[in-house]
């Protein structure tokens, strides 16, 4: 080789290095660099002024969640996908990313997105999954982590609070950002033609997730009849770790929830209640809705739970004492419970958790009694020994069993 | 053996045996542990709780360690071996020096994989796709990366640059552009959050396999083959092409990780793009490699030829699966399903791994002294070779399912419940797989002294390596025209 072609070899090799380092810069520029200033620009122009960041507790809880891989199961990032949305809610909008160090969209979905988790399940039934998620959802292969716990889901250790803090943390922000918040992002994005970028705002609800339970909600009308195998398949798929095999409150995931699960088998439920608190759960308890569930699935576990409840013939009432339950529950329980025990008092506004609706559900005695005698934990509901006697006790226990509508 | 035969002629470039020896080992253990982590979390997704859940054998820890264990303690270490053997006869010069290569490596096992693994199971660690480690072992990585670059380079610039070997090229770039690379994915999101340092994120992601792992595969790759073909590569031409063009796109890909993201559309678009281009550029190569390996077989006499040609033909269709996952019709589907995890396995555990594995076996038939047992490597290519067709089979159609069902309106957790018999069957495709793994450490462990030259004789022969590859040969015999 004479020295020019050297030469030349040696400024090809320099062309090919720079060219190299070129190639690399040229990416960085391209997929980090510019797209960062994008998101950048984006983030500064929608979000709302101060947005909530995360507590002391939230932040210690993101490093469990770290550390813990969750990220590794549950993505927090909802695609601008028609899928992801039905399943989850709103795409997730640069802005709503701005607290998080570092990012945790995650590479893989066993168990659902997790973007808008608060709000969408209870403390205490987090802290019943955390500790053993088979106990709630008997086919789930989540790992359990007892370690945050004192040995049962009632005793959660800080690491667990502070896991829960965050976990109902996600999503949060843009959730209190409300309409307006919503409204000036859509403004900022000034994006009118761009179909996907659209799409954020355009989600029917900002948290989808079929589990969220809400205060209020329509609920289609069940079919029926269902198909009770099918009922009792599901049911001891989705229901009977907590309201226990037989419906009575008693499966393994109970003992952390309160109020404690509701007993299926001391209740005559109304299909429409049913189907009712199947759609939308019980907001303010551990009860999800099931809105993934199918119409005709829904009814098959409506017809399984009516089943549960043993029909015995109770003694009907002497005349007097249905007339003292009748005025011990106008002066006591009609304010919240309502005039026709349809659980629509004048003092429902105030309370977390809506009080029984009687028409759609017909206590047993003994559990109205009880219920009477030791309140209701976790709810509104006192225990009404200390203002009523024996007599009136056992009177407003029968009186509010004649509300129920949903006999056939 | 052909390069030996020719250096003798001249003086022979000094290989540290016992670096590379040492290395081997280190990476066939560190790999029987990193798939110890990977059966244990598969079995955790069939019996969650089975092990009784303490925090350090929780799911998402093993699943750190597994994925940083393979990309650190087995490639890693395997890539090493292969360099100390490599370079010296790639440029004719022995490596700087053997003293910082036992630095080398006590930081990358002790200060980099086995700390690593303990501190993800003690907790510390970095929710980050292949950078799971925390940030201290970072630190280590970088340094390691830097010394790295100090032992391996010098030799190449010293020799001159003139007679440059595919593989020297690629050895180059990979070590040159990890360490560029490495803290995109590993600092970076760290101090930019949320989106923004998602999209740094997705570069490392795909850096990590397209400049660290590839590179250093196909550098292998391209040894093997000529070496123990006896006949040179088919084009250097094409040689040079799919170098380039892998350098140039496949940093480009990385945005293709978060498509129908909040991430600008049109880097979504570009990095689809570069992700179809890629799938070219490997067409061009492996179409260069088959070429080369004409002849030879689909199944070559020689172990490590064996290895590097499957290595090859997995290179390929990974890589075309690739192109087609990224594309928004597929991904929008399969994205976040197991068809991925099939995906990764058929990158890292069949085209990395034999590319690795055929690179060691390679090496360790030229250690005179090393123990190498050829009918133990026979066991592990075969049953390495059904373990992964069975694993990424049912992984891919898993993938298919999940997909399918989230399409639907059905209830998340029927996804799962279709999903275990598929995970029943990956945690089966272990056995093989870890059959394979304990007979590749047997064949580098049993068997006589000397074995591998005996074998190198009877699959190959030893022909003067000028008849082989007369690019390698100029440059090992240190012969300038």
């Amino acid at each position: 080789m004479n020295r020019d072609s050297r030469r030349l070899i040696r400024m090809s090799y320099l062309v090919a290095s720079v060219a190299g380092v070129v190639f690399f810069a040229m990416s960085v520029a391209l997929l980090g660099v510019w797209p960062g200033r994008v998101l950048e620009g984006e983030t500064r122009a929608m979000s709302p002024p101060h947005p909530l960041g995360l507590t002391a507790s939230e932040r210690r809880g993101r490093a469990i969640y770290s550390r813990e891989g969750c990220a590794y199961c549950h993505t927090q990032q909802i695609r601008y996908l028609h899928s992801d949305m039905v399943r989850f809610g709103a795409p997730t909008l640069a802005w709503e990313t701005r607290f998080d160090y570092p990012h945790l969209w995650g590479p893989r979905r066993i168990g659902p997105d997790l973007a808008r988790e608060g709000r969408t399940h209870s403390e205490d039934w987090h802290f019943a999954h955390l500790f053993a998620p088979r106990a709630l959802a008997p086919d789930s292969v989540m790992p359990a982590y007892p370690s945050l716990f004192d040995g049962s889901p009632d005793r959660p250790r800080q690491e667990a609070r502070d896991l829960v803090q965050y976990l109902e943390s996600l999503g949060r922000a843009r959730e209190l950002a409300g309409p307006e918040g919503e409204a000036h992002a859509r403004a900022a994005c000034n994006c009118p033609t761009d179909e996907m970028a659209q799409m954020a705002f355009h989600a029917t609800e900002l948290n989808a997730n079929p589990a969220r339970a809400r205060r209020q909600g329509s609920a289609p009308k069940l079919a029926a009849p269902g198909n009770r195998d099918r009922g009792m398949q599901l049911y001891l798929h989705d229901c009977a770790g907590c309201h226990g095999s037989r419906g009575e409150a008693d499966g393994p995931g109970a003992s952390g929830l309160h109020p404690r699960p509701a007993n299926l088998a001391g209740h005559e439920y109304s299909v429409d209640r049913l189907g009712y608190v199947l759609w939308n759960g019980v907001s303010g308890t551990s009860m999800q809705g099931w809105r993934d569930l199918s119409a005709e699935d829904l009814a098959s576990l409506a017809q399984f739970v009516r089943g549960l409840h043993a029909a015995q013939q109770e003694p009907a009432l002497p005349q007097n004492l249905a007339d003292l339950g009748a005025r011990v529950y106008a002066d006591n329980c009609a304010q919240c419970h309502g005039e026709h025990g349809a659980g629509d008092g004048s003092a429902v506004p105030e309370l977390r958790i809506a009080p029984a609706d009687f028409r759609g559900a017909r206590p047993s005695v003994a559990e109205s009694l009880r219920a009477l005698r030791n309140g209701v934990e976790g709810t509104q509901m006192a225990p009404w020994t200390g203002r009523l006697n024996e007599a009136e006790l056992s009177a407003v226990a029968y009186y509010v069993r004649g509300f129920f509508q949903g006999a056939q | 053996m052909p390069m030996m035969e020719a250096s003798k002629a001249v003086a022979a470039p000094r290989v540290e045996a016992r670096l590379v020896y040492a290395h081997g080992l280190a990476a066939i253990v560190t790999l029987l542990i990193s798939v110890s982590f990977g059966i244990l979390a598969s079995i955790e997704l069939l019996a969650p709780d089975l092990a009784g859940n303490p925090p350090w054998l929780s799911w998402g820890r093993l699943r750190y360690d597994h994925t940083q264990g393979i990309l650190f303690g087995w490639l890693g270490n395997a890539f090493f071996a292969f360099l100390y053997h490599a370079v010296p006869l790639l440029t004719g010069r022995p490596v700087v020096s053997a003293r910082l290569g036992q630095w080398l490596f006590g930081l990358w096992n002790f200060a980099v994989v086995a700390p690593g693994w303990v501190l993800v199971l003690a907790g510390f660690s970095q929710p980050l796709e292949w950078a799971e480690f925390p940030m201290v072992i970072d630190a280590f990585v970088v340094l390691a990366l830097v010394l790295a670059i100090i032992q391996f380079l010098p030799s190449f610039f010293w020799r001159g640059l003139e007679d440059l070997y595919v593989s020297s090229w690629y050895v180059i770039g990979a070590l040159v552009f990890t360490l560029l690379a490495y803290p995109m994915g590993n600092f970076v999101p760290e101090l930019v959050p949320g989106a923004r340092g998602a999209a740094f994120s997705g570069l490392w992601i795909h850096d990590a396999v397209g400049l660290y792992v590839t590179p250093l595969a196909l550098a292998i790759i391209y040894f093997v083959i000529p070496a123990a073909t006896r006949r040179p590569i088919f084009s250097h031409f094409l040689s040079m092409l799919g170098f380039w063009l892998l350098f140039f796109l496949y940093p480009l890909n990385g945005t293709h990780h978060y498509v129908f993201s909040v991430i600008p559309m049109s880097a979504q678009i570009g990095a689809i793009t570069a992700s179809a281009l890629l799938g070219v550029d490997v067409i061009i190569v492996v179409t260069n490699l088959l070429l080369s390996l004409r002849g030879s077989g689909v199944f070559p006499r020689d172990v490590g030829l064996r290895f590097a040609a499957m290595s090859t033909i997995f290179y390929l269709v990974v890589s075309i699966q690739g192109s087609v996952q990224a594309q928004m019709a597929v991904n929008q589907t399969v994205h976040f399903s197991d068809w991925v995890i099939g995906h990764s396995h058929l990158a890292m555990l069949g085209f990395s791994t034999f590319a690795a594995a055929g690179g060691l076996a390679h090496v360790w038939q030229r250690i005179p002294w090393a123990r190498y047992n050829a009918r133990a490597l026979d066991w592990s290519y075969w049953l390495l070779f059904s373990g992964v067709i069975l694993m990424v089979t049912d992984l891919t159609i898993a993938g298919l399912v999940e997909a399918r069902l989230w399409q639907s309106a059905a209830p998340w957790l029927d996804s799962v419940r279709a999903a275990r018999p598929y995970w029943f069957i990956r945690t089966g495709s272990a056995i093989p797989i870890a059959a394979g793994f304990i007979a590749l450490l047997a064949g580098f462990t049993t068997g006589p002294r000397g074995a591998g030259l005996k074998s190198v004789e009877r699959t190959i022969g030893l022909v003067p390596v000028g008849k082989i590859a007369p690019r390698l040969a100029r440059v090992a015999s240190g012969a300038s025209s």
